[in-house]
């Protein structure tokens, strides 16, 4: 009896000090409980919902009726995708081993904008890549033209540096990110310092502290330093269409503060929540807007930016293998060389390159 | 910022002592050195880089542990010094098997023992405290703006060590229990849904907190068994690890149990101006 204590005894104590020991988390497959974690994971964590007026309890109900316990994770998977499919969101996504939900109606149901065999027209072959940048010079040497085609593309310091060395007699520069999804926000940081005078605002940010919808930190102000290298104080034209998203969205944000930058071709794709990840217990991950990123009005720009200039791709011009939005921007950036040069003849000064 | 300046001044004000008490020598005190290596299992949970979810991700850990044991002046000699340097790296997926977690995370530690050396014959009971400063990460290679979870931790622990040295058919063998557990300390962490870039843009607050048990539990179980093989002692062991916190919203646990193995060696260490007044203790190959 004494014997079987002390074993009790020295039993209970292994288990107080190796307490620790967990369990692996086994594979579960169950549509009830896949669809309750998915839920929860954007219940808790998502950013828009009071912006976009999404009740996500009235989504939980409505696709609860759709849940049964006999789907095949097939069809799971379509249901889960089309809940989250409700916030309207392209950074909001399901990812399983043979799929990935979207929702990209921002910019499939919108003109193109931008097509790359008409844009080859205007590079030809022999344009010049720096890092993710294509550029050439074009109208006789007068504009500089760069196509940043995903902020994904590392750009370095040293590329910006030959680039704009490259356009230094140009009277105006075309910056185009159309069709550019986005990626790091370093790369766009990087970008518009070189087009800045001096440290601005240029956006808040917050996250959410909480779970509740509305457990937001107070906006905190972001500021932007000019970069203390090669920097471009000519007019600008920034081209975007309604592919234009995310990080992209965040560089047209700040580039459209800019006094001699100008937004020219359709309005912005948006995505102004950072997104997270999680995972549902069956091991899809799951990617969502965590984070808005607010404007300097503290406005979300979750659904775009308008251009200043709206200009769309001619049905015309694209039989004539012309890019609309491409004339147009030289045509504009021309104009307003002319207007600098007459009012610098009377000053006697120009404005050339700036360290 | 207090807390942490009155805990390092704490280790500090116990570490002291030492600093003014190495001039004078006569026996000189050995030091039991063991370098080991493991490998167990791995089992990680981190709410920041899978929110909202009790996933667990487990797979395997390798670890080399250094260990250094003296006894030093304090109090008659009747306190040893152990420093432990440990360098861990695991992977490990989640149940469905769909994605991968790597950890890592280097420590190192500096604890003082009181010695009870009569309690019974062969046994040495050792208490005391040590100081911890410890850092890594989880990294979960799935994730967007959320994919890394850093850690970074300073523990004063409580800490207590059995040695018994037995034998088995004339076999001498030396078995040793210690744990050790954290009651206060300092650590960092982000906020619950916050991207690390964040931190760039000054978005700092709140990420050192106080840590003690409302927020942070963590455990050391190790057991060693020195083995005297010819001219060298084996040293063969079991290291079990917990390390919880729930700090910022965010919940994580690293839980290890690694089998160890290794070499012990007991040596008298001389130098600087120990090393040329002690030239009649040794014969050098280099000086």
């Amino acid at each position: 009896m004494k014997m079987k204590t002390s074993i009790t005894y020295y039993l209970l104590l292994f288990c107080i000090l190796f307490s620790g020991c967990e369990e692996a988390t086994k594979y579960n497959s169950s549509p009830r409980d896949n669809f309750e974690a998915l839920w929860r994971i954007m219940d808790e964590n998502y950013c828009f919902f009071e912006y976009k007026k999404v009740d996500w309890d009235e989504v939980h109900d409505r696709y609860s009726l759709l849940v049964k316990d006999t789907m095949n994770q097939y069809e799971l998977f379509d249901v889960l995708g089309k809940m989250l499919a409700e916030v309207k969101d392209g950074h909001t996504n399901l990812i399983s081993s043979f799929d990935m939900s979207r929702y990209w109606a921002w910019y499939e149901d919108y003109p193109a904008n931008y097509y790359k065999e008409i844009q080859d027209n205007y590079l030809g072959t022999d344009y010049k890549i720096a890092g993710g940048m294509k550029y050439k010079r074009l109208a006789d040497d007068q504009i500089g033209y760069v196509y940043y085609g995903s902020f994904s593309s590392g750009v370095g310091e040293n590329n910006l540096d030959y680039m704009f060395m490259h356009f230094k007699e140009c009277k105006g520069l075309i910056f185009d990110v159309r069709d550019n999804g986005g990626g790091s926000m370093t790369f766009s940081d990087r970008i518009a310092s070189r087009f800045l005078e001096e440290k601005m605002l240029t956006c808040y940010t917050q996250y959410k502290k909480g779970n509740g919808h509305n457990d937001f930190t107070e906006p905190n102000p972001v500021y932007l330093s000019p970069s203390d290298r090669l920097r471009w104080p000519r007019p600008v034209i920034v081209l975007t269409n309604r592919h234009s998203y995310s990080a992209t969205n965040d560089f047209v944000n700040v580039m459209r503060l800019l006094p001699q930058v100008t937004i020219m071709g359709d309005r912005t794709g948006g995505g102004s929540g950072l997104p997270f990840s999680s995972e549902l217990p069956n091991g899809w991950s799951v990617r969502f807007s965590a984070c808005p990123v607010l404007d300097v009005n503290k406005q979300h720009t979750e659904f775009g930016i308008d251009p200043d200039v709206k200009v769309s791709i001619t049905g015309e011009d694209i039989m004539k293998g012309r890019d609309t939005i491409i004339d147009r921007a030289i045509e504009l950036l021309l104009a307003k060389a002319d207007s600098i040069e007459a009012a610098s003849k009377s000053k006697i000064s120009s404005a050339g390159l700036a360290y | 910022m207090k807390k942490t300046a009155c805990l390092m001044f704490l280790f500090l004000w116990m570490a002291l002592p030492l600093v003014a008490q190495s001039d004078e020598e006569e026996v000189p005190r050995s030091i039991n050195e063991s370098t080991m290596v493991g490998i167990g299992g791995y089992n990680l949970r981190d709410t920041y880089l899978s929110p909202s979810t009790d996933i667990n991700y487990t797979g395997w850990v390798a670890r080399i542990l250094n260990e250094r044991m003296k006894v030093v002046r304090l109090a008659d000699y009747k306190i040893s010094r152990q420093q432990l340097i440990n360098v861990e790296f695991g992977s490990t997926r989640n149940g469905a098997e769909t994605a991968n977690e790597y950890a890592g995370f280097v420590d190192y530690s500096l604890g003082y023992h009181y010695r009870f050396t009569n309690l019974l014959p062969g046994l040495k009971v050792l208490t005391g405290a040590s100081a911890r400063l410890s850092g890594g990460f989880i990294y979960n290679t799935r994730n967007s703006n959320n994919p890394v979870s850093g850690k970074g931790d300073f523990d004063l622990n409580l800490s207590a060590m059995a040695i018994y040295n037995f034998k088995i058919k004339e076999f001498p063998l030396t078995f040793r229990y210690q744990a050790e557990i954290p009651f206060a300390g300092v650590l960092f962490s982000v906020h619950k849904g916050e991207p690390y870039y964040f931190l760039t843009q000054g978005g700092s607050d709140g990420i050192v907190r106080f840590s003690s048990f409302h927020n942070k539990f963590a455990m050391k179980n190790y057991f060693t068994l020195d083995i005297p093989v010819s001219n060298f002692t084996l040293r063969v062991g079991y290291l079990n690890s917990m390390y919880r916190t729930d700090v910022n919203s965010i919940k994580t646990h690293v839980l290890s149990n690694s089998f160890m193995i290794g070499f012990v060696k007991e040596f008298v260490s001389f130098g600087g101006k120990r090393l040329k007044s002690n030239a009649h203790r040794y014969s050098s190959a280099y000086y």
